[in-house]
């Protein structure tokens, strides 16, 4: 399965087409890219694991850069909201990345990823439980959500309606976020997938805006894991630099297309991506891929 | 109706897209140019030899990078070109810190002030320190 030793210019090339399909799914979804393109780069190029999940941090903070600017300038993103949950997904981050590293050395990362992908397929069921919901049902906001204003409002142009929303249970989405920021610091993943989590089923957030704020979120968590990975010199520029080139086109597509689909459409896409990731992470803790 | 967000007016919005789409502009424009350049330089080079090397293990260092950079290496190119884009989320939050603060946000202002403390810790402290 794995492609043959080739020139590099070729490799060039694969890699970049490669990385326009995860920049597009990773900006419709939130999660970033790395998912597809980890296991990719390990399973048919034949790069270290360690240097996949480097790789796949900078895959995060282009698809994240790249859809910011787009999400920002249409008020999709939640600013107030991504940073107040950053104060837990930095810091995890950074102990994941951290631990990456130690973890590589001592080869103890299987059961890790077996545990991650045990995490991840119990998050769907409650995404196909509220499969045909538009926007969340309101609840009210806690007194941390009222303190620091965590509400919004935004034009949904797929229906044409102003959208008003708070955030409701702030504790346990800084929870979910500080461990989106070890996963996303570990494996390089984003942790999207624990963010829209978050904000959607915690907190109350419309999904769109979700979506959109753990765009902008992954980009500052992936830039704490992606630091550490990146000084550490587990980043290779010739596998990096391709990936960025090519998930920055598909993330810019994806951004265009985001705005004007409807929520129920987003979450269609989100969990069958969701159920590949979880799969293929167990595959790998078990050593089958 | 909601209140108008005074601490994010959409002037804020446009400014942060413009950093953002600056920091991937100068990001990109890099790596598009040291990967094609290393391209014509190592022509012969394989998949296997790529990915079994990694040329930035030498630009690691600010010293290293400056020589690099100096030298015209495409390698060094490439490693600021990662750099640019690993920062770029770094000053998009710096530019949240300003708005806080400037909106009387102390709460949101000192998340924000330790979220950047911690990137900053990350990339010069604790990757360097564990490599």
């Amino acid at each position: 399965m794995a492609v043959p030793s080739v020139d590099l210019g070729l490799l060039v090339v694969l890699l970049i087409l490669l990385s326009v399909a995860a920049g597009l799914v990773g900006s419709l979804v939130g999660m970033g890219g790395g998912v597809v393109v980890i296991p990719a780069l390990v399973v048919l190029f034949g790069v270290p694991i360690p240097e996949a999940i480097g790789t796949g941090a900078i895959t995060i903070l282009a698809t994240s850069t790249t859809t910011g600017a787009a999400y920002i300038r249409d008020r999709l993103t939640d600013l107030r909201m991504g940073m107040f949950l950053e104060i837990a997904t930095v810091p995890g981050a950074v102990i994941g990345a951290t631990a990456t590293v130690f973890l590589t050395r001592a080869s103890l990362t299987d059961a890790l990823l077996v545990a991650l992908g045990v995490v991840l397929l119990a998050i769907i069921p409650s995404s196909l439980a509220r499969r045909g919901q538009e926007d969340p049902t309101p609840r009210p906001p806690d007194a941390r959500s009222r303190a620091l204003r965590l509400s919004g409002r935004f034009v949904d142009r797929a229906t044409g309606k102003a959208v008003s929303y708070h955030a409701a249970d702030t504790s346990p989405a800084l929870g979910v976020s500080f461990g989106a920021g070890i996963v996303s610091g570990m494996f390089g993943i984003g942790g999207g997938v624990f963010k829209v989590f978050a904000l959607e089923r915690y907190m109350g957030v419309p999904m769109k805006v979700a979506t959109a704020t753990s765009n902008f979120m992954i980009g500052v968590t992936a830039c704490a894991g992606a630091g550490i990975l990146f000084a550490a010199g587990y980043v290779n520029p010739l596998i990096a630099a391709p990936v960025a080139l090519g998930t920055a086109v598909g993330a810019y597509v994806g951004s265009q297309v985001l705005p004007g689909l409807r929520n129920r459409t987003i979450r269609w896409i989100f969990i069958p991506v969701v159920a590949a990731l979880a799969i293929e992470t167990i595959l790998r803790g078990v050593g089958l891929p | 109706m909601e209140p108008a967000d005074l601490t994010f007016p959409p002037a804020a919005y446009e400014r942060m897209a413009v950093v953002l789409r600056v920091g991937l502009f100068v990001s990109l424009a890099l790596l598009l140019g040291a990967l094609v350049t290393y391209l014509l330089l190592h022509p012969s080079t394989s998949s296997t030899e790529a990915i079994g090397s990694n040329p930035i293990l030498q630009f690691l260092s600010l010293s290293g990078l400056a020589t690099g950079l100096a030298s015209g290496a495409p390698g060094a190119y490439l490693t600021l070109g990662l750099l640019v884009l690993v920062a770029t989320p770094i000053v998009r939050v710096a530019s949240g810190f300003y708005y806080f603060r400037r909106g009387g946000e102390r709460s949101l202002a000192t998340i924000t002030f330790v979220v950047i403390v911690l990137l900053l810790l990350g990339l010069f402290v604790i990757g360097p320190f564990v490599r």
